[in-house]
């Protein structure tokens, strides 16, 4: 019922496409791209610094430093991917926890939360995550790559979905059916787990999609200022590398932005879509 | 008189108000949701729970469940105090007394968890009990749909794909699950349709009839309580006004917020011209009820000693008490 | 008697995702002055509808697409926004069932009862507000000027069902229709709202139509009943007629399923239940519940029937039928 809405929602088609899209480049990107990732290959080849459109091997043109920029985008798809995925995975995690601890039983330690998630609220996230990326750049080295950054848009990004989280929990433990399953003898866990978390599990996944849109956007510029790996492949990577060129290679920083552009717009209309998809309708 | 199964002495349950400040909130009162209720059920009866809004009816029904904790007085079931059990016993003797008294509820579109199967919502109390081999449960369910007279196949639906009715017989056939000896049915028909109504309520009827299942109806529609029950018990603002078997309520009231009620009952047939009391106000509010008896601000024959004295609940003729200074004048 | 409404095979579809939902499909019936009449029916009747589309608020995807609508002898052109705005508070007055949402939340009472007057009438704020008062005062409402001040939630569901009515009648509308304006009342309080509603209709020379699904509001409030199934009208008569001798069987059903204050009979259900308006059951929407019915019944759809002086009745076994309750 819920995916026939889905299929009328414009907006959460063009959106579930874009994602498609956007994963299918991923993992397309492992097998078949052109180059491998960070290869400067076209600086020993001759092949640097082309615009685009003009070579069929590097068909969205190279950078002066020989990097293709079509290969690029499509290593950086899978970089971005992972960040925005694996670091909102992490976000639900933590946010579904404490907004159950929170919701869930009310009182002081719901309180508590409340007030930590508040305060998350208020925080300048960015600079505070700029930071902790280059302490952790400067006091771990090299080869954690984006790990670090999901790690980090992990641990900030818990609040959103924590205060969703308690308030859709409090809204559905004053429903009938878990008045019910009390009254049958379920232990508190189970009315939790079996009964409420599954209830709202729609609000969730929407914000979720929203949240993978955010993160990539935050990864773009935390590359792009230059706190990210400069030896893993993101469009943010990209676009930084790009600047300082951009008014005679211009391909370098057009490219990544429009996929950038068009996977976040993907995300977020695919959360759209969902929210209006997913709303339970109130049958008469 | 049947044996009696379940008593209840004196209950109390007051909720507080609060009033919010900056950082902490101030208790500025409380709700007499229920001030001292007196009543018993005996075996295989249904007493039927009456009063408007505010009078502490539902919430009565749910401290009895232990749904909402008492503040005091005695819920006794079985001659035992459940609240004792639930507190010193084990963990098996608390899950028996759990499956010994069930509740139904009002909404048939809120208490039926909708993301589960109607065979799952029929088992839960299988899964939570663990009383039953796994192997009887199919037969189990299917049986316990059959009794409220839905299909096997029924099973494996959704409850979005019923209809109000049906969706509240899968609630009792949930209810009926643990083979209670008690039901508390909250104003079970109110949500549905009129016509719908009378197969629920038979159903109810039935049920107690075949099995021995005492109910506590609980509802403002005193037709379908005159209808269901065999004893009634009147509340009014957390206090039990009268109590007696049915016919006697229903033909000779001794209360005069009673006599109130009934009268302004509808009743469909236009050759039946009732006297209709009207009440001047409003129900008052639970939170700060009048003095001496609730009722007196509209009472009609309210004097002096309502204002002051609270009257008790008294016998006045067989299984038939009381609570009004002046009940012998109506006898 | 004149006539005051008169609705005319009334059809009104709401299109939906789902497909097209024949709520009301084919309903006439006459109001006429100083006699009210009660629509009954259950959830899917079309009893709401019915009187929404005589005002010409459907709601999308609702549409009226056929019958007409009469007030007082003129047609009304229900789709005409401008004229209906004319009859619509000024000649009709609506009280809903919920007074909790019907009355805004944000607005003091007086602020709602200015703003309907001055809507109808050509008066300054003071006038207006001195109409408001007096209107408070006529439904019963104690301390009106202190009441104007306040705001739907400080007050009772009692007292907020009345300033509905209040509101209703700002417009001093000929006619009020009551929308299960008790539903949600206590029994206590609904005794004093009906009280009221009869006297206004005497006070004010209004007429009166009262919706509701409760055979008692029925017996005690009208003089005529018309009883609605599925978007058709099932029957029409006089209330004692309908009553001591029912025509059509979902009349007769009805009366034998609900339980009565007085008697303890027992209670003869209705099975099955409310058909789906998208997909009603061919020929008689009744059919498959029915227990007279014919192989007529599933083959055609009733007509509805003069039988009697001012009874209809949409049945093919009428004439065959006799459905008074066994004593």
């Amino acid at each position: 019922m819920a995916w026939r809405r889905f299929r009328r929602n414009k907006s959460a088609l063009i959106g579930g496409v874009i994602v498609s899209f956007f994963v299918f480049m991923s993992v397309y990107g492992i097998f078949f791209a052109p180059l491998p990732p960070r290869s400067f290959y076209c600086l020993y080849n001759g092949c640097a610094n082309l615009p685009p459109f003009t070579n069929w091997a590097h068909p969205l043109g190279t950078e002066p430093s020989g990097i293709d920029v079509f290969s690029e985008i499509l290593h950086g798809a899978l970089g971005d991917l992972y960040v925005g995925v694996v670091a909102t995975a992490i976000s639900v995690a933590i946010g579904l926890l404490v907004g159950a601890f929170a919701g869930y039983r009310s009182g002081s330690a719901g309180a508590i939360l409340l007030g930590i998630t508040q305060v998350f609220f208020v925080l300048p996230v960015l600079i505070i995550i700029l930071l902790f990326a280059r302490i952790g750049q400067l006091l771990v080295a090299h080869g954690l790559g984006l790990t670090l950054i999901v790690v980090i848009l992990g641990i900030f990004g818990w609040p959103t979905i924590a205060f969703v989280a308690r308030g859709e929990i409090m809204r559905v433990k004053e429903l009938e059916f878990v008045e019910a399953a009390k009254s049958l003898g379920a232990s508190n866990n189970r009315i939790l787990f079996r009964h409420i978390l599954l209830n709202i599990l729609s609000p969730i996944i929407v914000l979720s999609s929203l949240l993978v849109a955010g993160n990539i956007l935050t990864e773009v510029v935390i590359s792009f200022l230059g706190f990210g790996d400069p030896s893993t492949s993101t469009w943010g990577l990209l676009l930084q590398e790009g600047f300082s060129y951009v008014r005679t290679s211009w391909w370098v920083s057009l490219f990544p932005g429009i996929a950038v552009v068009i996977a976040v717009l993907g995300f977020n209309l695919l959360g759209d879509g969902l929210a209006d998809a997913l709303n339970p309708r109130i049958r008469e | 008189m049947a044996e009696t199964l379940l008593e209840v002495e004196d209950l109390m349950k007051y909720f507080p108000v609060y009033q919010r400040g900056i950082l902490t909130k101030k208790k500025v009162g409380d709700v007499h949701a229920i001030d001292g209720v007196t009543f018993s059920i005996g075996k295989g009866e249904t007493l039927g729970l009456v009063g408007e809004s505010g009078c502490g009816k539902t919430t009565t029904g749910k401290v009895i469940l232990e749904l909402e904790e008492r503040d005091s007085g005695k819920v006794l079931f079985e001659g035992k105090d459940i609240y004792e059990t639930l507190k010193t016993s084990s963990r098996e003797e608390r899950l028996a007394l759990r499956r010994s008294m069930q509740m139904v509820f009002q909404n048939p579109y809120g208490s039926l968890d909708p993301r589960m199967t109607v065979f799952d919502i029929v088992s839960e109390p299988f899964v939570i009990h663990k009383h039953i081999p796994r192997s009887e449960w199919e037969g189990r369910v299917y049986s316990l749909l059959k009794m409220v007279g839905l299909e096997e196949y029924h099973a494996e639906r959704y409850p979005h794909e019923f209809s109000g009715g049906q969706r509240q017989r899968i609630s009792i056939a949930r209810a009926l699950a643990t083979e209670p000896r008690f039901i508390v049915a909250d104003e079970p028909v109110s949500s549905l349709d009129v016509s719908i109504r009378a197969q629920i309520l038979n159903l109810l009827e039935d049920l107690r009839k075949r099995t021995g299942i005492s109910f506590l109806y609980i509802s403002h529609d005193l037709s379908s309580v005159r209808q269901v029950s065999q004893r009634v018990a009147v509340m009014y603002l957390g206090k039990i006004f009268e109590f007696a078997l049915v016919d006697d309520l229903f033909d000779h009231p001794l209360n005069p917020y009673t006599m109130a009620l009934l009268s302004a009952v509808p009743i469909p047939d236009p050759e039946r011209h009732t006297k209709r009391i009207i009440l001047p106000g409003d129900v008052p509010s639970p939170v700060n009820p009048p003095s001496g008896c609730r009722f007196h601000p509209r009472c009609p024959y309210a004097a002096d000693v309502c204002k002051n004295e609270e009257p008790p609940l008294r016998q006045l003729g067989t299984g038939h008490l009381v609570a009004c200074h002046f009940a012998e004048k109506f006898a | 008697m004149g006539e005051l409404l008169r609705v005319d095979d009334l059809k009104t579809y709401f299109f939906t995702e789902a497909g097209v939902v024949k709520a009301v499909d084919g309903i006439s019936f006459t109001v006429n002055e100083g006699e009210p009449l009660g629509l009954v029916g259950e959830s899917g009747s079309g009893k709401t509808v019915t009187v929404l589309a005589a005002m010409g608020i459907v709601a999308k995807p609702g549409k009226i697409v056929g019958g007409k609508i009469f007030f007082k002898g003129e047609e009304l052109q229900a789709s005409s926004e401008k004229e209906m705005r004319k009859i619509r508070g000024k000649r009709i007055g609506y009280v809903s069932q919920d007074p909790n949402s019907s009355l805004d939340p944000l607005y003091t009472v007086g602020n709602q009862l200015v703003e309907v007057v001055k809507t109808h009438f050509e008066e300054s704020k003071d006038q207006a507000w001195e109409r408001g008062v007096k209107l408070l005062q006529l439904v019963g409402i104690s301390e009106p000027e202190a009441r104007m001040k306040a705001y739907p939630y400080e007050l009772s569901g009692g007292m907020r069902q009345r300033v509905a009515i209040a509101r209703a009648l700002a417009g001093e509308p000929e006619l009020l229709v009551a929308d299960e304006p008790t539903t949600n009342l206590d029994v206590t309080i609904q005794a004093q709202v009906l009280d009221l509603l009869r006297t206004l209709g005497k006070e004010l020379r209004m007429s009166l139509i009262l919706i509701t699904h409760d055979m008692g509001l029925i017996a005690e409030m009208t003089e005529r009943v018309v009883v609605l199934y599925a978007g058709k009208v099932a029957e029409e008569a006089a209330t004692p007629e309908v009553f001591r001798s029912p025509k059509h069987p979902y009349t007769a059903a009805l009366l034998a399923s609900v339980p009565r204050l007085d008697q303890k009979a027992a209670l003869v259900p209705i099975g099955g239940g409310i058909p789906n308006l998208i997909t009603p059951p061919s020929g008689c929407r009744f059919n498959p519940r029915c227990a007279y019915s014919k192989g007529i019944c599933v083959d055609a759809i009733p007509p509805l029937e003069v039988s009697g002086e001012r009874r209809l009745v949409a049945c093919h076994r009428w004439k065959e039928l006799d459905l008074r309750r066994k004593a």
